[in-house]
């Protein structure tokens, strides 16, 4: 049965139902156990698993080298980063640890855990509490870095990386968590590593992941008024990108426009543009086009953080300019 | 606590073996078949064989960079001629040549190797420990540490962690004197670094770490209180290393003197005498062993140095636990 959830209660019933399902499973963190997240996502589950619900110290470095080490022992740590910005303090762990495990132990183990961290701007929290870290993770093979959509991605994505083998960092963007969709009670997984067409069409390819979703959807439905179409691609997981949906996509439709949060400079904004220019130049109409956040941190009062944010405006004229070039 | 004569012989041709397997890396590294750089724990083996013979097969074990003795001593006697092709960066390496020296890893013995950042196993070793605690075994994590490891913040999260957790770590810190050219006195406030853990209510004791009857003691002792629930403790060792920091690195930061004092005070040399005075073990038997590691170390050179580079898109490999990663086209 489905009914309307929104992203935060769809994450929390993924990390829920997957421990019922698995009692490896287990939560850890700031904060997670008692007071369930500074952002409620682990509500609840400490009172159903006290033994597997910690509240640690504030020392990320411990929280996910913890989990790293759990991990390889069979267990399914699900580590939460209070801030995604703090992954600066446990870096190490993730990127040199959690990310080459599989690759030490030629497969006979891996860091199989998921980092949970809250992404994103637009909450007026400034540059240490508003960052897209994302960038900061995805010239890292070996790790895998989620960023659901919609509460059914939440839900949907969040079991599967806790499923998967492999360590994820789930970006979960604080300005999606009181948004709401239809979510399945039952429980279901949506596949790692693959993008999904929200919408198909002709004209434009849109590249949109996470809150710059809704953005894409707006100038769609905007560009749909003149007669022209828009094809949505949401890549679900950002690294590695399922770069094959993408590049069929500015195929058909020849103009690509990406909608990437974050400062613009090595964004993955950049990544898509160079693998349509390398992989089907051919058949591009326009040349690609970046909205983007600006190249500064992101500062505190409201008008200029949504001065340094990718508005929805920005968008909208990106499309246009593609159909006029 | 001494030691059987039979559990004595035995740690003597272990610290003999590992001697001999650091002495042909060093000389094949010198003479550049061993690629990258290598660091060699020659004058430490007392610790090195001390702390994993008083460990068990299942207790996880984190080994430093400084550590191929307890690497080799921790695997199977069939599996160790694969340590040095591993060293070797052959395709028979227990790691499939990916990792070398510094990644060295086997997973059934619970080798959960090296990250080779100084201070990282130091909180992943809470992990095997959390695991231990969360699965009801008795399994104890014992994490290598250097002196100059404990610079890093990993080591207060880590052990204010397990500390405040009762995790079954054994912090195995061997003080061999200097972190690269930096001598332990003028990095760190403590006159002996065990007494750092004093603030975590952890715990600790200093152990001459050349004396093999001192160092395996000290262990069981550790993972007893470990075993029982008791929580962390950490064991300074302390020791020297007689090579510099890398194999060629000329050591010039050391007073003159301070290794021929040190190498007065060689571990194997210690158990030998040890050996011969309070067991009475003669010259002839020092031979046998000394002849069978011999034949042994024959064995793993002879086995790296003929077996094939591995192939280049092996690299490919493993890089995620489902998927593939694409090859150069």
């Amino acid at each position: 049965m489905t009914r309307i959830l929104t992203f935060s209660k769809a994450l929390n019933e993924a990390i829920q139902q997957e421990m019922e399902q698995d009692e490896k499973v287990f939560i850890i963190g700031e904060d997670v156990a008692k007071m369930g997240g500074d952002f409620g996502i682990t509500s609840g589950i400490w009172k159903r698993w006290p033994n597997r619900a910690f509240d640690t110290a504030l020392s990320e470095s411990a929280i996910i080298g913890l989990a790293c080490g759990a991990a390889v022992c069979g267990l399914r740590p699900v580590a939460e980063l209070m801030f995604a910005d703090f992954i600066g303090v446990c870096y190490d762990q993730i990127i040199n640890n959690a990310a080459k495990l599989c690759y030490m132990y030629s497969g006979k183990a891996s860091a199989q855990l998921v980092v949970r961290a809250v992404t994103g701007g637009g909450i007026r929290c400034a540059y240490q509490h508003s960052q897209c870290i994302e960038p900061w993770l995805m010239n890292i093979p070996g790790l895998v870095v989620v960023a659901p959509a919609t509460p059914y991605e939440a839900k949907g994505l969040l079991v599967s990386s806790i499923r998967s083998n492999t360590p994820v960092v789930f970006l979960e963007h604080k300005g999606l968590y009181n948004t709401k969709g239809d979510v399945p009670e039952e429980l279901y997984s949506l596949p790692l590593y693959q993008a999904n067409v929200e919408r198909e069409g002709r004209d434009i390819t849109l590249v949109a992941a996470m809150s710059m979703l809704n953005y894409a959807k707006r100038a769609a439905d905007e560009m749909a008024k003149d007669g022209l179409s828009c094809e949505i691609v949401n890549p679900r997981t950002l690294f590695p990108l399922d770069k094959e949906t993408i590049i069929n996509s500015v195929a058909k439709t020849g103009r690509l426009v990406i909608i990437q949060e974050g400062p613009k400079f090595m964004g993955y904004g950049a990544e898509i543009g160079a693998l349509v220019s390398e992989d089907i130049f051919e058949y591009l109409k326009a040349p690609v086009r970046r909205v983007t956040s600006l190249d500064t941190p992101v500062p505190f009062a409201p008008v200029m953080e949504d001065y340094v944010l990718p508005q929805y405006a920005d968008v909208l004229k990106a499309c246009q300019d593609v159909m006029a070039f | 606590m001494a030691l059987s004569k039979e559990q004595l012989l035995k740690v003597y041709e272990n610290m003999v073996l590992i001697r001999r397997f650091e002495e042909e890396v060093e000389k094949y590294s010198k003479n550049g078949t061993i690629p990258g750089f290598i660091h060699l724990s020659i004058g430490q083996e007392a610790t090195q064989a001390g702390i994993i013979e008083a460990l068990r097969e299942t207790d996880y074990k984190f080994p430093d960079h400084r550590s191929h003795g307890a690497i080799v001593l921790s695997s199977h006697p069939e599996d160790r001629k694969n340590i040095m092709a591993e060293i070797f960066g052959k395709k028979t390496g227990i790691n499939g040549g990916r990792g070398g020296s510094m990644h060295i890893n086997d997973l059934k013995v619970r080798n959960m190797g090296f990250n080779a950042i100084e201070g990282s196993t130091v909180v992943t070793c809470l992990g095997t420990a959390f695991a231990a605690v969360y699965t009801h075994t008795d399994d104890v994590t014992a994490v290598f540490m250097g002196d100059g490891t404990l610079g890093e913040g990993t080591c207060h999260e880590s052990m204010n962690m397990s500390a405040t957790w009762k995790l079954p770590v054994l912090y195995c810190l061997v003080n061999n004197q200097y972190a690269i050219s930096t001598h332990y006195s003028e990095s760190h406030p403590q006159k002996q670094l065990a007494s750092w853990a004093d603030g975590y209510g952890v715990p600790n004791e200093v152990v001459d770490g050349n004396d093999i009857e001192a160092v395996i003691p000290a262990v069981e002792r550790a993972a007893v209180r470990a075993r029982a629930g008791q929580g962390p403790t950490l064991i300074e060792f302390m020791t020297y290393r007689w090579q510099g920091h890398f194999s060629g690195d000329p050591a010039a930061y050391r007073p003159e003197g301070e290794l021929e004092s040190w190498k007065e005070k060689d571990p194997i040399k210690l158990t030998k005498t040890r050996l011969m005075a309070a067991h009475a073990v003669s010259d002839n038997e020092i031979k046998i062993i000394h002849d069978r590691v011999e034949h042994e170390i024959a064995d793993y050179i002879q086995f790296s140095l003929q077996s094939p580079n591995p192939d280049p898109e092996d690299g490919l490999k493993f890089v995620y636990a489902d998927r593939e990663v694409e090859g150069r086209k």
